[in-house]
């Protein structure tokens, strides 16, 4: 089995073990790449270390599906681990100049302004490198895609006005990707002899023999590239931590309230990288990032993937997981209002086998999971709304993006004609978990859906819900926005106050 | 050609795309350096009992551990009062107050000795707001007056309020601002010969951080110098504070001869500095049938943290600013800082600026409500009038001239279509029971200069070389602004060369001495005026060198001075224009002559002048104005506000650099309207900040600038003043934010009918939420023409 982890940073190799495989990508690129002689690529900034601003933004490619090329993508490198990097390739924005010339995108920041003080500068020149290398058609940046592109990146200088002229300026048709400026090809065959198999670095025990026991041992690696060995893994180590895209395990890790002696990461597991419907559900498998979804649900669930256009950032959707979203079971996780008034299945293995957990019984209580130590999850079964129904989702947060829910509220309501036949309803932010609305589901079934109708529920919803006043909001508030959303629903239901765009 | 004027890249732009502009953080480490952190109080406010610093000690890899009695000279710092420990002794004031100072080999034994540092307190109860301050008459310095010459006597004064047409009195409450600087504060200090230390920092005040560190290391100021090459971002947060990570640094450095750095996390950051200061302001107003101001009252109040710093100096410019760009007859402002157990609120670009600002919009907003005026209306008639003697004095005595209010006023309403927008908005209310609109107008009067005389001066050094390439060195410091680049401009222009020949050097101690803060929006004013008067010494020298060499009996010239022409990268006689010499080959001949080709000039600010004990003078040497409307819509069920259109216009007199001022007003701009809207500080009852990183504490992101956002200038052919007629630009455009704030209230008065619209900063969408829901009972009505609301209209 292999015992080092292998990635490119800027088109040179790097072969890691040891202390530097557990480091976050940020600090291993800031500290000299684990080499005191290297260059110290200190152009990737950090200002949060917690995946909320972009400045540590970078690219990382990864074998496509075809096997041919690699395809980059953003990704907040303070919130990503070398573990993670494994038969990638690294760009930084040193690595983005070729000869010393400006890339495009730099020289179209330089030309608008883009850049103030310059501390987000860095990761706004790789956003919008991203944004090329994403671009379908390779036209110009609309300034919708713009906008939601660079989401993920703040800026307290700017006002962000020069930046989306830098945007506009750029010509994706005349902007190169990193992969013509670093060849895939050789990584691609370095990658290729590497091979597909399991990856362990760091084993616990021969570090104790070597007498490493005075300092802090360096975290243990797993990498599984299949079902049967990620449960193994699992089963043999109950104490290493499942890590899917770490946009949850990093701010945890940089925040101090988590230090695994393993983890596990199942991004290269070959099962779980499912998505597809069958028979009428949407399976997700566990190693799906959310972009992913996001792409699929544009047409299959247009109200989720209205939801998933501001989940978190770009950067974020491009590691992150569903299932790393259920199995962090925040009370005010996006996706499990949904989930629930869906009713999803989450599918377990372990050694022992499989088994399913309708999605409500998983929660046993604030990040209380019905999993045990030695099971995985390994996708989640969603059943598609039929015709009749409506299903309308809401995510209030302070902020439009980037920004942790408020309140989520998921209505699932089956029509026929006036009558509303079927009610589930979910709420979070209400309470240590998720919840369904069960008094209000009733006083709504059977009955036709008036606007009276869902005031009456909204008013019986808030009776349901205990919610705390913490940073985000007071608990007033909350009880007055779970009321009002029945009614936003109806009037959206009815086609009413769906805006497009200003009166100016 | 002439580069004052040209939109020039900033003089570091490649460097910030490339990533290779350097930041404390990315300096290289040095030999034997250490990483620095601190443990600080656990609460708000207490009686340390005991420090137990055994267990800390213990982990392998620290190598100090710091206390108030390490420090070498006396333990009180504060730029204005110094009631500062700047390690907690005995007493400690506000959650997070530095107590002991840790070096260790790496940042994770530093980090655990801090978690093993045990402080045993005793707990005393909190006073965190302002409302606690006032109960416990807890105070900082003495309560500032203010008031028109007029408005003296109390008779004369109510009798204005018991005759007006029509009175209103309130309350108004503004919150605080994180500046969210994307730079921690951070220093690197570095051992020299002899006990001396330098302290690279990421600071608005190099002179004020030098002091500083000599004084808490019983050092003379000769012994430090500090020095910044840039910052990543400032915005006043960085004034007085940036002294936190210098002193522990330097601190480090005299204990231990090692180099130090310290970096903050951004949590901690958050945590322990100062913000901008919440307002609560108690104000009556009285005016006329039209919506004229006859007479009004303000009494501030802010929340000064526990430690003075700068609070006294922000609550005089919010004094300053009460008026903002309205004439008001009568006008009568007090101001009172109050003491309590936040950290320390300081400098936040604006000053106490938009507390002032703020109060008076929103008021003339409700007068227009009650006079049945639209608002644009109502502030247009109660401008300053140019040249009116009656109508252009301010209430400290200060004449408003040479502005052009009036026209900024006629030609946003044209430009941004205001009138019919107006009744779109109407129109779009009636018929939505959906959302809500609203639109408004602020204008925006901001007064350039320090209000303490004294710090309006600057100096700077320009050398030039003898390959005729120019380095250039000033007090200014460079924190995004574009200050390097606008200074660049304006000597690349004295000497008549390509801004690629001058360059411009991390701002030093070493060379530019007494110093004061970049700030104030003063910065191109002051340090561009002093790199100025040392151009002009070294040309002058240089005329008098070439005018001997043009000098030719042959050709009938005498040396004439006057006629010697230094531009387009060479030197010449007007006489005789074909006989030129190359600028650089110039330099070299005049320096083999022993001609001086350095000088440090000095600037100070003409005509400011203002008695702070009276509350009268010309505190400002002009004004920057401008105005912007806003329009916002409102979802009625949730409070959330989208931000359709914003149209700015502004006179900044005549720019150095318009691609530059484009990027301070917009960002100013933005600025503004993130501490209207989301950036709220929450703190739990025993004063514990909660919003404590960006996950939490929400700065404006991409996706909430305005739809369409049209950003303009005006033409002011009157102004005359100031470093090639510019204007300053840094903080006005800030205070232009609250018309998105103006907005919401006139949507939200919409609903209101006849009612007042009470409103507080920062208008979040639970702000929004709440009042929505107070106003009308049931936030939404059932349906369009049933509702109470639109019934009515
Ligand atoms: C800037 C930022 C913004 C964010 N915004 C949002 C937002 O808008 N809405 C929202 O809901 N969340 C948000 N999040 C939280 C986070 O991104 C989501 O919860 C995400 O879906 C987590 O997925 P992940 O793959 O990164 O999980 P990880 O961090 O890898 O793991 C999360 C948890 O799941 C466990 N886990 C992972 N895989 C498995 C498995 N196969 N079986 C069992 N357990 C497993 C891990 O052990 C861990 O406890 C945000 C996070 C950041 C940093
Ligand atoms: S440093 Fe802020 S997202 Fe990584
Ligand atoms: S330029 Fe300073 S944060 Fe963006």
């Amino acid at each position: 089995m292999r015992n080092s982890l292998v990635f490119y940073v800027n088109g040179d190799r790097h072969e890691v073990r040891g202390e530097a495989a557990g480091r976050t990508l940020s600090d291993y690129l800031r500290g000299g790449c684990g080499s005191p002689t290297a260059e110290r690529l200190v152009g990737t900034k950090i200002a949060c270390a917690e995946g909320d601003c972009g400045a540590c933004t970078v690219l990382v490619g990864k074998t496509a599906p075809s096997g041919d090329r690699l395809d980059y993508q953003t990704i907040d490198a303070c919130i990503a681990f070398i573990y993670q990097l494994d038969r990638r390739h690294v760009v930084t924005v040193e690595g983005l100049q070729e000869d010393s010339r400006l890339a495009p995108a730099q020289q179209a920041m330089v030309d608008c302004h883009g850049s103030q003080c310059g501390f987000c500068t860095p990761g706004f020149v790789m956003a919008l490198q991203g944004l090329v290398e994403e671009s379908d058609d390779r036209g110009p940046l609309a300034d919708e895609t713009l906008r939601l592109g660079l989401s993920g990146n703040l800026c307290r200088c700017t006002g962000y006005s020069q930046i989306l002229d830098a945007g506009k300026r750029l010509d994706p048709a005349r902007v190169d990707s990193v992969a013509k400026q670093y060849d895939p090809a050789p990584m691609l065959a370095d990658f290729a002899a590497l091979g597909d198999g399991p990856v362990r670095v760091n084993p616990r025990d021969t570090h104790q023999l070597n007498g490493h026991a005075t300092a802090a041992p360096p975290v243990e690696v797993f990498l599984p590239s299949t079902l049967p060995e990620l449960v193994e893994f699992r089963a043999d180590n109950p104490d290493a931590k499942l890590v899917s895209g770490a946009t949850d395990v990093g701010v945890q890790f940089n925040h101090g309230k988590l230090a695994p002696v393993a983890v596990i990461s199942t991004t290269g597991v070959a099962e779980l990288q499912h998505l597809e419907v069958v028979d009428e559900e949407l399976v997700i498998g566990a190693a799906v990032p959310w972009s992913r979804v996001e792409a699929f649900a544009k047409h299959e669930l247009p109200a989720y993937h209205a939801i998933l256009t501001r989940f978190g950032s770009p950067q974020v959707r491009h590691a992150g997981t569903l299932v790393g979203n259920l199995a962090n079971a925040s009370p005010i996780a996006d996706s499990i209002p949904f989930h629930y008034v869906a009713g999803s299945t989450l599918e377990l293995a372990s050694v022992g086998g499989r088994r399913d957990v309708p999605i409500e019984d998983f929660y046993l209580g604030y990040k209380q999971l019905d999993l045990r130590p030695d099971e995985v999850i390994i996708a989640v079964r969603t059943p598609l709304p039929a015709e009749n129904v409506q299903l309308r989702l809401y995510k209030v947060s302070k902020r439009r993006d980037m920004d942790i829910s408020t309140v989520t509220t998921a209505f699932w309501l089956e029509l026929e004609g006036d009558l509303c036949a079927g009610a589930r309803l979910a709420a979070g932010g209400v309470g240590p978990t998720v919840v369904r609305l069960p008094r209000a589901e009733e006083a709504l079934i059977g009955r036709p859906l008036t606007l009276e109708a869902m005031r009456v529920a909204g008013r019986i919803a808030r009776e349901e819900i205990t919610p705390i006043s913490d940073v985000r909001g007071g608990a007033d508030y909350r009880l007055q926005l779970v009321e009002n959303l029945f009614a936003k629903c109806w009037h959206e239901v009815r086609g009413n106050g769906i805006l497009t765009g200003s009166s100016g | 050609m002439a580069s004052v004027g040209q939109s020039l890249p900033h003089d570091s732009a490649t460097g910030h795309v490339t990533g290779a502009a350097r930041y404390i953080d990315d300096l290289p480490r040095l030999d034997r350096e250490l990483y620095v952190d601190f443990a600080g109080s656990p609460v708000a406010a207490g009686r340390i009992r005991s420090i137990d610093l055994t267990a800390a000690r213990a982990v392998p890899g620290v190598v100090c551990l710091l206390t108030y009695d390490h420090l070498g000279g006396p333990n009180h710092f504060g730029p204005i009062i110094p009631d500062e420990a700047f390690l907690a002794e005995e007493e400690v004031v506000y959650v997070g107050q530095p107590i002991v100072v840790i070096a260790a080999e790496t940042p994770a034994a530093a980090l655990r000795a801090r978690q093993l540092i045990v402080v045993d307190i005793e707990e005393r109860k909190p006073v965190l707001s302002i409302d606690d301050a006032l109960a416990a008459k807890s105070f900082i310095g003495p309560e500032r007056r203010m008031m028109t010459p007029g408005a003296e006597s109390d008779a004369d004064f109510e009798a204005a309020f018991r005759s007006a047409p029509h009175t209103l009195a309130g309350r108004f409450v503004s919150g605080g601002q994180e500046q969210f600087y994307f730079e921690t504060q951070a220093a690197l200090s570095i051992p020299g010969e002899g006990g001396d230390v330098r302290v690279i920092s990421s600071t608005q005040n190099t002179t004020e951080t030098q002091a500083v560190v000599a004084e808490a290391l019983g050092l003379g100021m000769h012994q430090v110098v500090c020095e910044c090459q840039r910052m990543g971002g400032g915005f006043g947060g960085k004034e007085t504070q940036s002294a936190i990570p210098a002193v522990m640094t330097a601190l480090v450095v005299k204990q231990t001869g090692r180099p130090a750095r310290l970096v903050l996390r951004r949590g901690d950051d958050m945590r322990i500095t100062g913000k901008r200061h919440p307002y609560q302001t108690d104000y009556r107003v009285a005016f006329a049938a039209d919506g004229r101001l006859i007479a009004a009252q303000m009494a501030y109040y802010s929340n000064g943290g526990a430690f003075a710093d700068l609070s006294t100096s922000v609550m005089e410019r919010t004094m300053l600013h009460a008026d903002n760009a309205y004439h008001v007859p009568m006008l009568r402002v007090t101001g009172q800082v109050c003491r309590t157990n936040l950290p320390p609120n300081t400098a936040f670009r604006g000053f106490g600026g938009p507390q002032g600002v703020a109060v008076i919009e929103s008021l003339l907003e409700d007068i227009a409500q009650v006079v049945g005026r639209d608002p644009f209306d109502v502030r247009r008639l109660n401008l300053y009038r140019d040249g009116d003697p009656a109508r252009s004095v301010t209430h400290y005595g200060q004449i408003v001239r040479d502005h052009v209010l009036d026209e900024t006023f006629d030609r946003l309403a044209a430009s941004s279509n205001y009138r019919h927008r107006v009744n779109a908005v109407t129109e779009f209310n009636t018929t939505s029971i959906t959302h809500v609109r609203g639109i408004a107008l602020t204008a925006i009067k901001f007064g350039i200069s320090f209000t303490t005389k004294f710090l309006n001066q600057a100096n700077a050094l320009v050398n030039v070389y003898t390959d005729g390439t120019v380095q250039v060195s000033t007090g200014g410091t460079e924190m995004g602004q574009g200050l390097y680049t606008k200074i660049q401009q304006l000597v690349a222009d004295e000497f008549g060369l390509p801004p690629s020949r001058v360059r411009m050097m991390a701002t030093s101690t070493e060379k530019s001495n007494n110093t004061s803060p970049t700030a104030a929006s003063a910065g191109t004013d002051l340090n561009g005026a002093a790199a100025l008067v040392a151009c002009g010494q070294i040309i002058e020298r240089m005329r008098d060198y070439a005018a001997g060499l043009f000098a030719s009996t042959e050709r009938g010239l005498v040396a004439a001075p006057e006629h010697v022409v230094i531009d387009d990268g060479a030197v010449w006689d007007d006489r005789d224009p074909s006989h030129r010499i190359e600028f650089g080959e110039f330099c070299a001949m005049a320096r083999r002559e022993r001609v001086d080709l350095g000088a440090r000039g000095f600037y100070a600010t003409p005509g400011v002048d203002y008695n702070r004990e009276t509350g009268c003078g010309n505190p400002f040497f002009y004004y920057t104005t401008g105005a912007a409307i806003a329009e916002v819509t409102i979802d009625r069920f949730t409070g959330e506000l989208t931000f359709d259109r914003a149209d700015v216009l502004m006179d900044i007199g005549r720019s150095i650099n318009p691609g530059v001022d484009r990027g301070q007003v917009i960002g100013g701009f933005i600025q503004g309207v993130g501490w209207v809207t989301n950036e709220e500080l929450r703190y739990n009852d025993a004063g514990h900040l909660l919003s404590t990183g960006p996950t939490t504490y929400k700065i404006p992101n991409v996706t909430d600038l305005p739809r369409v956002l049209n950003v303009d200038f005006i033409d002011n052919p009157k102004h005359q003043k100031n470093v090639r007629q510019s204007k300053a630009v840094g903080e006005p455009p800030l205070m232009l934010g609250i018309c998105a704030w103006m907005a919401a209230k006139n949507a939200l008065q919409s609903l209101a009918g006849d009612k007042r619209v009470e409103l507080a900063i920062p208008a979040t969408g639970e702000e929004l939420l709440t009042r929505m829901t107070a106003l009308v009972g049931q936030a939404v009505p059932d349906a369009v023409g049933t509702s109470q609301i639109s019934g009515r209209r």
